[in-house]
């Protein structure tokens, strides 16, 4: 069922923890909020679930107003950052617990508690009490009980977070997967880019209770809206250089180049994705550089080089291979400069001249 | 998980590498458990064996061991429990205890609930017009010979409409933690500090001698602990169990009973079982509020100490009946008295 945020407000006290919330969540639609620790995404999700009051604003569920409506009545699923399994219930009981509270005919709640268990991979341990299970473990279960049922929409809070790499990448594919078959419609929060990347249809992207941009994956990363969605979508993080941009020039104490957009004075900052960037020899690229470190990660390496008193990080192919203070040129397209405002630090595009 | 419970027997016997240092320490825990122990069980022997002892046996005793030093009889215990009609008082003490620890459990607990999870803000002005009209009532009712039903419906009249117009714009408001203190307070001085107007309530109500009035009485007097001990048990559950639970399609009534209640258990139980010795040995109240209907057991030991002197053999046999099934509830209870019951539930 499609959600609607509108002009949300969340205040404890004098804390303005959401600062108007606008969000419009298309029926079936798996949407993620990302965003750095403490940045409000938890507080939205228990407004939606109404476990929190709004300060302000109106959430819609389908065509209904649930702004004032108790969290049983909004038919929705929750999966909590802490998992909040009933510890005094077997795994079977836990999953099987939102039937029994919406009266399910006992057979049919057999099969499905069977079915996501199955689901989680956690059909052996249905007998066993949470305080027997790994942390992972648990976390499956937190999954599944919220799976066991078709509600309107699925609330998820971080839940893969205490997974290992291995099984989080499965629950991850596992995850998208149910979703799209249940074409329940997903709010879900998270501070994890790879998770969000793979997982959305769209990101919302919050910071400080204010949301940044809302967009595909895609978008998110070719053509984020401000400095902060370009530093936080990206690994390693993109480069930012401080300047100036002057005649379709970016002019630093380094040096200067092309940014291929139009422009008259103004300081800016300039933003360089690691991957865009190649390393040349010191009189062909655009900045010149030393290399201060080196770093193999499996299928390409890092290399940290110095320019001037700031650091730009490339990405370059696994067999790239430096000598420790080595002079080289960094040389990149000019297509590939993002370019910030100075002051608010909103994204400067080629058509805005 | 920790390593299979091990028996007493074997935890006690099992052979340790013992060192000088340890022996000592060995020897000095074992004497003072040893005169702990005695301080425990010898009245309890003393007791037992007085209660085959006869008026011959206490008056030029004193003798310590059945069958060497004394014959024991039945004697007392043929009088008490055939002769005298014991049963009743007892099933009085029964009903009594256990009507109303349940009923102060009942209630304490879902009171201590309310107040680990919901916020209260009571304005003061109100507390202060309601003590303010109860007083007005009671000296209408008592000097100026206004009805108790005309009284009380002003009383009411007046404080729904002051509840209703200038109390909720007024600021001061006591919290949860102060309605805490407040029902703790009411344990601050000994119940029996109230038993006048106790009695002369019931004299009223007609319930004196009743087993009513002690149950009444005992609920209100013990729902203080149970308030002041079930809260913490309440609110060492994480709140995203009962919020999981609510989103899960449960009541605030079912959260409480499915989630809240499973997990505080062993907290209850331990409540219960000492709210239940609370009521069980009960003594001033009943002495006031009891007199041969309803009289508990507590009343009739001590009426064993009659213008003859103190009957001390009936007296033990008494006292032996009553300590029995309290031995018997706690040993069936205490395996409930579990801990850990909250691992797993949340990260952490
Ligand atoms: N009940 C509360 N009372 C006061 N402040 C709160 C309360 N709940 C959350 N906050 C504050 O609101 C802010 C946002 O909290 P929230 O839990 O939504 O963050 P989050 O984005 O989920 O972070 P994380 O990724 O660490 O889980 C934090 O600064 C937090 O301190
Ligand atoms: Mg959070």
């Amino acid at each position: 069922m499609q959600v609607t945020l509108s002009q949300i407000y969340k205040s404890f006290g004098p804390v303005e923890v959401v600062k108007g919330l606008d969000l419009k969540i298309a029926d079936g639609e798996f949407l993620v909020l990302l965003g750095p620790s403490g940045c409000g995404k938890t507080t939205a999700l228990r407004m939606v679930a109404g476990l929190e009051t709004v300060t302000s604003g109106g959430i819609l569920i389908g065509e209904r107003d649930v702004t004032h409506v108790l969290p049983k009545y909004r038919d929705v699923a929750m999966v909590f950052q802490s998992y909040a399994l009933y510890p005094h219930m077997t795994v079977a009981e836990n999953i099987g617990y939102p039937l029994k509270m919406r009266k399910s005919p006992p057979a049919e709640r057999d099969a499905a508690i069977r079915n996501a268990a199955v689901k989680v991979h956690l059909e052996e341990y249905l007998e066993r009490y949470p305080r027997q299970l790994s942390g992972g473990q648990r976390q499956r279960v937190a999954l599944a009980r919220a799976m066991v049922r078709r509600p309107s929409v699925f609330l998820m809070d971080e839940p893969l977070s205490n997974l290992d790499a291995k099984l989080r990448g499965a629950m991850r594919s596992e995850l998208k997967r149910l979703q799209a078959e249940l074409g329940v419609t997903t709010i879900y929060v998270t501070h994890d880019q790879v998770e969000a990347m793979t997982l959305a249809h769209r990101v919302a992207i919050m910071n400080k209770g204010v949301v940044q941009q809302i967009a595909e994956p895609r978008r998110i990363y070719d053509d984020p809206a401000n400095l902060f969605v370009a530093g936080f979508i990206g690994s390693p993080p993109m480069n930012f250089l401080d300047g100036e941009q002057k005649d379709g020039n970016f002019i630093w104490p380094e040096g200067r180049f092309k940014t291929g957009i139009a422009g008259f004075a103004k300081t800016v900052t300039a933003g360089l994705r690691p991957e865009d960037c190649r390393v040349t020899s010191p009189d062909k690229g655009k900045i010149k550089a030393r290399v201060y470190a080196l770093e193999l990660i499996g299928d390409h390496t890092l290399i940290s080089c110095q320019v001037g008193d700031r650091t730009v990080t490339v990405k370059a192919d696994k067999s790239a291979h430096y000598a420790m203070d080595e002079p080289i040129g960094i040389d990149f397209q000019e297509t590939s400069v993002f370019l910030f405002d100075g002051d608010t630090g909103a994204r400067i595009r080629a058509s805005s001249r | 998980m920790s390593a299979p419970q091990k028996s007493l027997a074997q935890r006690l016997f099992e052979p340790k590498a013992i060192d000088r240092q340890s022996l000592v320490a060995f020897i000095i825990t074992y004497a003072l458990l040893f005169l702990w122990a005695l301080v425990v069980l010898v009245p309890l022997y003393w007791v037992l064996i007085t209660s085959f002892k006869g008026p011959g046996e206490v008056d030029n005793g004193p003798f310590y061991l059945p069958f060497i030093d004394f014959t024991p009889s039945l004697q007392a215990w043929d009088f008490m429990l055939l002769q005298n009609y014991t049963l009743g008082p007892y099933l009085n003490s029964v009903v009594v205890a256990l009507a109303s620890t349940t009923l102060a459990l009942l209630i304490g607990s879902l009171a201590a609930y309310a107040l680990v999870r919901i916020r209260f803000e009571v304005k003061l002005a109100g507390v202060a017009l309601f003590v303010l009209l109860l007083v007005a009532v009671i000296a209408a009712v008592a000097s100026f010979g206004v009805t108790w039903p005309i009284a009380t419906s002003v009383a009411l009249a007046l404080f729904v409409i002051a509840m209703f117009t200038f109390i909720g714009r007024t600021q001061a408001a006591v919290g949860n933690n102060d309605i805490e203190f407040w029902i703790i307070s009411n344990r601050i001085m000994p119940p029996i500090v109230a038993v006048l107007p106790i009695y002369v309530m019931f004299q009223q109500l007609r319930l004196l001698d009743t087993q009513a009035a002690l149950i009444a009485t005992y609920t209100a007097v013990n729902l203080p602990i149970v308030v002041w001990l079930t809260r913490d048990f309440f609110a060492a559950i994480p709140l995203d169990l009962e919020e999981s639970a609510e989103i899960d399609g449960a009541s605030k009534l079912r959260v409480f009973a499915t989630i809240a209640l499973p997990l505080v258990r062993s907290g209850l139980v331990a409540t219960f079982l000492l709210v239940l010795i609370l009521a069980w040995n009960e003594y001033l109240l009943a002495l006031f509020l009891s007199n041969v209907k309803a009289q508990t057991m507590p009343v009739l030991v001590s009426a064993q100490n009659t213008t003859r002197g103190p009957q001390w053999w009936n007296m033990s046999v008494l006292i032996v009946v009553m300590i029995a099934p309290v031995v018997a509830i706690a040993s069936v209870l205490q395996k409930h008295i579990a801990r850990g019951l909250l691992v797993g539930a949340v990260k952490g």
